[in-house]
């Protein structure tokens, strides 16, 4: 499990050399920046499809959308002949990326135990061709595909549980976060550094353009998004040991997540209460879980 | 050096080990799958050091073999008939990347499980080098000569060898496995140029994409597409060049590397073969020739890029050419006849060309079948009017039966 930090011990060295043609507020970019600091110039990193939200300093290569998880295989495996075992591996892709089109090569890759770090910025939507739904949409959001009507009522059925997919392939470390929550972040990139075999952490990143809020709002809207419950943060170690690494004594109403942003605005109470449900019966399992600290399929 | 008896399969594993593979992948798919196995045994016993990555389907075979070559390590990959579709996609990542991976296609059809070259000829324009063979040995040979001819400076492309599956797959022939050392001494080891590894990247930081030869800019976007042609159509002379010395160091070649020549001279009329149809067609050659008719066999192993030259000087002394697809490009036709007569039409002074479909869906094609193609070619050829150019012949039919 990853060790606390502070935030004077984040890295000052800074990997990312351009903001690339990010948005204002964007929060993929934000989640780059961390990333990067703690993974370092010995890097290999791939990428997919997705929004240019960043331009690091380190070696890669764009690759087919739906191969994320053979991009991170053939390099590592390159390497592993090549006798570079010290080079970090990584895979920096959306949620298409990881989440739908990428799904099978990564899942893959998580089968195999491929000595690759997998990290998916999740902003929920297919924002770089201009917000159509994904697999990682949430229940009732609104995007370009799931528009309102009176025959739509945003996305029908709720987002993917995509890190206890990859917790069922019994990898060595899964992980939940949030740029909103730097130190968690980072130290949960640094422990997985040190981890050999198949690492993935999946970062909640508030898209102001898809998720329609004001650009200076990206960090409330994160903070919100994991004080609700909405995207609670927890590792997973070997697809069995668990632990939930923020746990108010009390979650604030799903509501308050919601209300910031343009995607919800169309929501009955009876949608706000379905999710509120929804919301808290996930987060007692996951308090559940805690206790015992294990997953429980 | 060793003889052995071995399926075309074996054999190409033995190229692949001989050639001291650092990165395979492959996803099972008859008729291919038992190179999987010889290659996991040869993994398994020490005889080959080498990363087989098993992944779950042939799309991530191509994207394994592709990151990995680009990371430093030579490659294989190898398929048939629908996963070689369904790794379309990554193939063009892999020639527009100028990645010298090479990939063994065991032929199996579009449309049934038995052979023809649909499955490859449909990658006609991914860039990358195309080789058919005709036997088991060719096979061997062929894999090594892949790996000097992929990773020459000149070429730095992808080359996919096909041979026919079953046919060849399954069948046991003689194949010569050559020593190590004299592979070694003829294969040097691999380098990816540009390198991708952090210490050699640029300071200036960048993210990646650049740097790679073959890739346009926003200046001339057309670059990388006239790099990328250039390329392949400049493959030839090399192809030709490792072909010689691949017989200098082991005592066999295939003709120029591009096409193989047989008993053309003084001949009026040629056909043309490819893969193990090619073996038939000497056979049939042979019986014609010493039935006293002028005819010879160009087989064609080359088929991307396609041997022009070759055909226009062949084309000066003959009448007739005949061209055996076992293709056939829905709409288009064979894909060998169209090629010819394009090479061909800047000639003043040309000969007929004729197509004729064979061997489809792993359809038998016999010493009589050829000969009946064989003398149409020949009748064309001494100016004799025939109904069409082109036809689907009834293959397996004897004479008087029809």
């Amino acid at each position: 499990m990853s060790k606390p930090i502070t935030l004077q011990q984040i890295p000052l060295e800074e990997l990312v050399i351009a903001p690339g043609s990010a948005c204002q507020g964007c929060g993929p970019a934000l989640a780059a920046r961390l990333v990067f600091k703690v993974l370092g110039p010995n890097t290999i990193r791939h990428s997919v499809p997705c929004c240019p939200d960043n331009v690091t300093r380190t070696p890669g290569s764009g690759g087919e959308f739906e191969a994320g998880g053979d991009h991170v295989t053939g390099t590592w495996r390159a390497l592993k002949a090549l006798g570079r075992e010290d080079i970090n591996v990584v895979g920096f892709y959306g949620d298409g990326g990881t989440y739908d089109i990428g799904f099978q090569s990564i899942s893959g890759a998580a089968e195999r135990n491929e000595n690759v770090f997998i990290i998916c910025k999740d902003n929920e939507a297919y924002m770089n061709t201009g917000g159509q739904r994904s697999g990682a949409t949430p229940l009732y959001a609104m995007t370009t595909t799931t528009p309102i009507g009176p025959y739509g009522r945003g996305k029908p059925t709720p987002k993917k549980n995509l890190p206890m997919i990859f917790a069922a392939h019994y990898v060595p470390y899964v992980a939940t976060a949030s740029i909103a929550f730097p130190t968690d972040l980072i130290a949960k990139v640094q422990y997985a550094k040190g981890v050999k075999g198949f690492k993935i952490m999946i970062i909640n990143t508030p898209c102001p353009t898809g998720w329609r809020f004001d650009p200076s709002k990206t960090i409330e809207v994160g903070r919100l998004a994991v004080q609700t419950g909405f995207w609670p943060l927890y590792e997973i170690v070997d697809g069995q040991k668990f632990k939930l690494n923020y746990k108010p004594k009390e979650l604030k109403p799903v509501s308050e997540y919601l209300k910031g942003q343009g995607r919800y605005r169309h929501l009955t109470e009876a949608e706000t209460a379905d999710l509120q449900k929804r919301t808290t019966d996930h987060w007692e399992k996951l308090l559940k879980m805690d206790e015992r600290g294990e997953v429980l399929f | 050096m060793p003889f052995e008896v071995m399926v075309g399969n074996k054999a190409c594993a033995h190229g692949v080990r001989l050639s001291r593979v650092q990165v395979a992948s492959a996803y099972p798919v008859t008729p291919q799958t038992t190179i999987t196995e010889y290659l996991s045994e040869f993994v398994a016993s020490g005889q080959l050091k080498c990363e087989f990555v098993n992944v779950e389907g042939e799309l991530s075979t191509q994207a394994v073999v592709k990151a990995a070559s680009r990371a430093g390590a030579r490659t294989f990959v190898c398929t048939s008939g629908p996963g070689q579709l369904y790794m379309h996609h990554p193939m063009h990542g892999t020639s527009s990347g100028r990645l010298p991976v090479v990939m063994a296609t065991v032929h199996r059809g579009n449309k049934s499980m038995q052979p023809d070259h649909t499955d490859l000829m449909s990658q006609m324009w991914t860039g990358w080098i195309q080789w058919y063979c005709e036997n088991n040995q060719e096979v061997l040979d062929s894999v090594i000569m892949a790996y000097r001819t992929a990773e020459d400076m000149r070429v730095r492309l992808p080359i996919a060898l096909g041979y026919d599956g079953y046919i060849l797959s399954y069948t046991a022939e003689t194949v010569e496995i050559p020593e190590q050392e004299d592979v070694d001494e003829f294969l040097p080891p691999y380098k990816a140029v540009p390198s991708i590894l952090p210490e050699d990247y640029g300071a200036g930081g960048g993210r990646g994409r650049g740097g790679m030869p073959g890739m346009g800019g926003a200046r001339d976007p057309q670059a990388g597409w006239r790099m990328h042609h250039e390329a392949v159509v400049n493959a030839k002379p090399v192809i030709t060049e490792i072909n010689e010395l691949y017989g200098k160091k082991f005592g066999r070649k295939y003709g120029n590397g591009l096409v193989d020549e047989y008993r053309t001279e003084g001949a009026e009329a040629v056909i043309v073969a490819m893969g193990t149809i090619a073996s038939t067609a000497r056979a049939t050659i042979d019986k014609m020739r010493s039935d006293g008719k002028p005819v010879g066999l160009v087989k064609l192993k080359t088929f991307v890029p396609f041997p022009r030259e070759e055909f226009q000087r062949i084309a000066k002394n003959v009448h007739a050419i005949g061209m055996i697809d076992r293709n056939c490009c829905l709409g288009q036709g064979g894909a060998g006849y169209s090629e010819i007569r394009n090479s061909l039409y800047e000639m003043e002074d040309r000969p007929k060309i004729l197509g004729f479909y064979a061997g489809l869906a792993g359809a038998e094609v016999r010493v009589a079948d050829i000969e009946k193609m064989a003398d149409k070619t020949l009748k064309v050829a001494k100016g004799e009017k025939v109904e069409s150019l082109v036809e689907w012949p009834r293959l397996g039919v004897a004479e008087g039966e029809e």
